[in-house]
């Protein structure tokens, strides 16, 4: 079992490098490559909790959709090295560093101020039961996320069309 | 023998899940470009699934609604980052750049 730990410890690691080279690193395509590393490591934590069908949509989507649609963004916006470098200056790194650790001890309070009503039951949720779930009693979320994507595609193309013409 | 059994405690995911919060709050209020911000909204909505997913395994292990939900948060990241990296193109066309501070046309 202290086998499972140390996996645990590691995948941990590589979640929050991740997350740390996602934000600190200067260039957008570093970003871009520590989101996909933080992408992996949650995957990761999905089968730690027992949710393997979520650990494989989270790489289908995330690393397979969404990081391709934003390294194609990347590649639109033309050559990297004409930009301005992501570390601006010290002050506002500052100020940020100071909000983002401000939420953090505060929801840190709330995490560890709560009782939470811990069930020692064994989790076995199949991806059966996600499903049923999903095109059961989930139906018409299901189909109205359907639709929003629908329209947010649609809603892409037409604003990358007919906004050609001005300039 | 059983090791810490660090993987079955609620509060490890919790704190995980703040920890991408924060990541993604410093992202969104410091990083210059908007495609930048949009990776640090990703982060967000990762550590929302991942708090969900937690929930549901520790908190409620009868239904499996928290994964449904973090399903769902999945396609709206989808159709989210779509639309916003059109949005992206189309200022990069009018402006010739991306950064988020130089946008202050409706501001002056």
């Amino acid at each position: 079992m202290i086998f499972a730990d140390i996996i645990f410890v590691i995948i941990i690691l590589i979640t929050l490098g991740g997350a740390l080279m996602t934000v600190l690193s200067g260039s957008i395509i570093y970003a871009l490559m520590g989101l996909v590393t933080t992408m992996f490591g949650i995957a990761g934590l999905y089968i730690y909790l027992n949710a393997p069908f979520l650990a494989m949509m989270q790489i289908l989507i995330y690393v397979g959709a969404i990081s391709v649609l934003i390294t194609f963004a990347i590649m639109l916006i033309g050559p990297l090295y004409k930009k301005p470098k992501e570390w601006s200056y010290p002050l506002k790194f500052i100020l940020a560093a100071v909000v983002a650790l401000f939420s953090f001890f505060v929801f840190a309070k709330v995490i560890l101020k709560t009782q939470w009503t811990v069930l020692s039951k064994p989790f076995a949720i199949s991806t059966k039961d996600i499903g049923r779930l999903l095109f059961d009693r989930l139906t018409f979320p299901f189909e109205l996320i359907s639709l929003v994507i629908v329209v947010a595609i649609i809603g892409a193309v037409m604003l990358s069309l007919y906004s050609r013409g001005e300039k | 023998m059983t090791g810490m059994g660090l993987y079955n405690s609620l509060n490890v995911y919790l704190f995980i899940g703040l920890a991408l919060l924060a990541c993604g709050i410093l992202g969104v209020v410091y990083r210059r470009t908007l495609i930048s911000m949009l990776i640090s909204i990703e982060l967000i909505m990762n550590g929302a699934g991942l708090n969900l997913v937690a929930f549901n395994r520790f908190v409620a292990p009868d239904n499996a609604y928290g994964m449904a939900f973090t399903l769902f948060i999945m396609g709206i990241a989808a159709a989210e980052a779509a639309i916003a990296l059109a949005i992206i193109i189309l200022i990069l066309r009018r402006y010739r750049h991306v950064e988020g501070a130089k946008l202050k046309e409706m501001k002056d």
